[in-house]
């Protein structure tokens, strides 16, 4: 029947899970549960190993059988595939209380090991030649090891090198960190290549004091915490504070004076040397100055072009009353001749009350009193 | 084999049925204006020389099939390669596709031209509708026509676009949501509406009549349910329809049920779909407490915007003009009107004794049933609990007739 340590693994999984009943009943704190509960299931697999495994074993007084016996029949290996099980039951119990991630990985953890152990356990006794018994093992498994452990390898090196480069203080070192550690990387390569020969503990050393710089460095790295990304506010920011005025704030520094996609816009518009406002609409080759019309509810997409001898600045303001859009749009200064797209739009048609209020949608320039563009929105 | 001669068989018939298909409105080889000609006389040549090279091919191939058939004959000499073969084998299609793409290239251009523009059109895609404005140039005119009120606003419609015969209509079309595609078959190709961008599509139609074409990019779960149609009308009748759209609002009288209607309009619809000049009593007499109805769709609808109402009747189609608003025999009657009584026949509009009024009453009753739309509140956590479409709105009965009531004067 069962040895003495199945017996007493299987009578400690049983204490354990009247253990884990009673804190469920008297004292239910998350933490304690789910310590008693991993307890009680590594308890278990471990017992179940057991029987399955050493209660093969003969008992020690039948002598002639000794010669006979599973484990008379060579050793088997080391192996870590029974502490894998026992850390994938770990961390599935641990995924079912905290995050589902967790659980899927203990189930793949699950899953590997029992396939590995599998394969190993079977291929121990294929044949009594061990050098052939672990080429039948590598036969199966590699093509799924290999890749695997490729993609988990390559993982780490990314993860640990994205870590370093978001860690170090500026753009400029990361720039500079990358650019010398791809030097390095090509210096090696071509003294690699250069050479007839490589030494195996050679190449096997330097890889492996590359794989611990790296990972420690990532380590290192993401436990300090990316460094700080400053953070600009936008024309939208001070147009809610009420200062799109004629002069610079901090969001017109680096303003584009260019814009990409000059083709198929809403509409272009202009502030004229003149000091008034005209714009063009596409499939239309002339300029006008009355009132330009937008469909409503709809992102359009306007070419804000000036051409007057000044650093100026597009405005509109749109009614209030209705969530998403702001109530004042600005453009950021435009540099003479420059050009900035704006997307503007509309939830309310100008006549509604709230638009008429205010004198309509109407688009002006702070600082040039003759700018105005009356917005028609249907 | 036999079955599948039968197949083959079965193909044949079906490539002969459909090709001479006599009720088929949304006919390529129908062209019914300038632009759908310029592509129907640049097709049919391709078509003509691809079906010759493709008959020679399929002649070789069945007579290298049959005359080198294994009959266990020795086997013939081997050679590689036989070059002047080679390279005139290059040079034939060369020529070919030379031929062909030079007079594509000029229709592409020529199609692309928007400098001739008469009318301009502004056409707005969105699941499942189209929605059509027409803008007002400098001059006060619209589409080329001088209303007969001053200060004219812009048109708004949908589902039928309504243009002047003879005129060379330009439509700037983009979308609020995914891409669509517009594509009237009978007047010129198909063209791409994309979110924040404006694309244009020439239109023009020399006979007045029905033109029907559908979206041609999938846009989701009604994709198939979003047509639309083009209007062609004489000058003097799209003057006519002009000033009928921008004629002011006709309140229903004291006490109709078009009155309770309203009631309920201004209740049930109002704060998505837009009935212009319509205009809030709040019940009592006093005109200081009036107020001017606006619609918010944009706070209830994903796309921004539902159709606006103003004219409902004065249209023939309904819900992306998936639905008559006629019933079969009135419908027949303006589809198939001869040119000369089209003008007339359509700007009649919807009358009460033409109104498809069951499938009108269906919409109302619940259009999600009628237009598959996610109108289905627990499926509407992307969209921040707006729909796609029209949602249900669990009206009575006597609701709708006074709906119905109220929506039959709207033209
Ligand atoms: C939540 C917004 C919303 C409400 C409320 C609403 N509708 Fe609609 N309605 C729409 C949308 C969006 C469409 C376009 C659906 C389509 O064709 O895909 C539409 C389409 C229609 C159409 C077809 C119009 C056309 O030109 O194709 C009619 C008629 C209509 N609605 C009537 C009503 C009536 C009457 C009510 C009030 C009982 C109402 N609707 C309430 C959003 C709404
Ligand atoms: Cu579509």
């Amino acid at each position: 029947m069962f040895t003495t340590g199945s017996k007493l693994l299987i009578g400690s999984s049983v204490l354990a899970l009247l253990a884990t009943l009673l804190f469920g009943i008297f004292d239910g704190g998350l933490l304690g549960s789910v310590a008693l509960i991993s307890a009680t299931v590594a308890l278990s697999v471990l017992a179940g190993i057991n029987v399955f495994t050493r209660d093969a074993n003969v008992g020690s007084d039948e002598t002639e059988s000794f010669g006979g016996a599973a484990a008379a029949s060579g050793r088997p290996g080391a192996s870590m595939w029974p502490f894998t099980i026992g850390l994938a039951a770990t961390t599935i119990t641990l995924g079912l209380v905290t995050y589902t991630a967790i659980f899927v990985l203990g189930l793949i953890l699950l899953m590997a090991g029992l396939v590995e152990w599998l394969v190993q356990a079977w291929s121990e006794r294929a044949s009594a030649e061990t050098g052939h018994n672990s080429e039948v093992r590598a036969r199966m498994l590699h093509p799924a090891e290999m890749p695997a452990g490729a993609a988990i390898g390559l993982g780490v090196v990314i993860y640990a090198f994205s870590r370093v480069m978001l860690g170090l203080p500026s753009k400029t070192s990361t720039i500079v960190a990358f650019s010398v550690v791809a030097m390095i990387v090509l210096a090696i390569g071509s003294l690699i290549g250069s050479r007839r020969t490589i030494s195996a503990p050679a190449m096997t050393g330097g890889f492996a004091i590359a794989a611990v710089v790296l990972v420690s460095g990532g380590a290192v790295a993401g436990l300090n915490g990316e460094r700080e990304i400053e953070e600009h506010n936008t024309t939208a920011y001070y147009a809610a504070k009420d200062q799109c005025g004629a002069e610079e704030i901090s969001a017109d520094e680096h303003a584009s004076q260019t814009v990409a996609g000059k083709a198929s816009s809403a509409a272009e518009i202009f502030l004229t040397e003149s000091g008034t406002i005209e714009f063009q609409m596409p499939g239309d080759s002339s300029r006008r100055s009355d009132a330009l019309q937008l469909p409503r509810s709809n992102p359009n997409n306007l070419l804000m072009r000036n051409e007057s001898s000044e650093p100026r600045r597009f405005v509109i303001d749109l009614a209030e009353g209705y969530e998403g859009s702001p109530p004042r749009m600005c453009t950021q200064i435009i540099e003479e001749g420059g050009v900035q797209l704006l997307t503007v739009e509309f939830a309310v048609p100008s006549f509604a009350p709230e638009v008429e209020a205010v004198g309509g949608y109407r688009f002006t320039v702070p600082g040039v009193e003759s700018a105005s563009l009356e917005v028609v929105v249907p | 084999m036999i079955t599948s001669r039968r197949l083959i068989a079965a193909f044949a018939a079906t490539a002969l049925l459909s090709s001479c298909a006599s009720d088929a409105p949304q006919d390529t080889w129908k062209p019914a204006g300038e632009n759908a000609q310029m592509i129907h006389d640049l097709q049919w040549p391709i078509f003509l020389v691809a079906g010759i090279v493709g008959v020679i091919v399929l002649a070789f191939i069945a007579l290298i099939v049959v005359k080198f058939r294994d009959r266990g004959q020795a086997m013939p000499e081997q050679s590689h390669g036989k070059a002047w073969l080679e390279y005139l084998f290059i040079a034939i299609p060369a020529v070919i596709l030379t031929t062909i793409a030079i007079p594509t290239v000029g229709v592409v251009m020529a199609l692309a031209d928007t400098d001739d523009t008469e009318c301009i059109i502004n056409v707005t895609g969105q699941q499942w509708w189209w929605e059509y404005d027409y803008p007002v140039s400098a001059d006060g005119t619209i589409c080329g026509f001088t209303p007969s009120v001053a200060d004219a606003s812009p048109i708004i419609t949908s589902g039928q676009v309504v243009i002047p015969t003879g005129t060379k209509v330009l439509l700037r079309g983009t979308s609020r949501d995914v891409i669509h595609s517009y594509w009237i078959p009978r007047l010129n190709g198909k063209r791409d509406m994309v979110p924040g961008r404006v694309h244009y599509l020439r239109l023009q139609s020399e006979t007045p009549g029905i033109y029907a074409g559908q979206c041609t990019e999938f846009c989701g779960l009604s994709h198939a349910n979003m047509r639309m149609e083009t209007i062609a009308l004489e000058p003097a009748d799209f003057q006519r329809w002009l000033d009928n759209e921008l004629e002011p609002y006709a309140a229903p009288v004291d006490g109709s049920l078009a009155a309770e209607g309203e009631a309920t309009y201004i209740a049930q619809c109002a704060r998505c779909h837009q009935v212009n000049g319509l205009v809030d009593d709040r019940g009592t007499d006093d005109p200081s407490d009036d107020s001017l109805v606006v619609s918010y769709p944009d706070q209830f609808v994903y796309s921004g915007a539902a159709p606006n109402l103003t004219n409902l009747m004065g249209r023939n189609t309904f819900a992306g003009a998936t639905y008559d608003l006629l019933t079969d025999e009135c419908r027949a009657d303006v589809w198939e009107a001869d040119p000369s009584e089209f003008g007339d026949l359509y700007l009649e509009g919807v009358t009460e004794d033409c109104l498809n009024e069951i499938e009108l009453r269906e919409w109302l009753r619940n259009s999600p049933a009628k237009k598959p739309m996610y109108a289905d509140p627990e499926m509407l956590t992307e969209t921040d609990g707006k729909t796609r479409g029209m949602p249900y709105l669990a009206l009575s009965e006597d609701q709708i007739d006074q709906l119905i009531a109220y929506l039959l004067e709207r033209k």
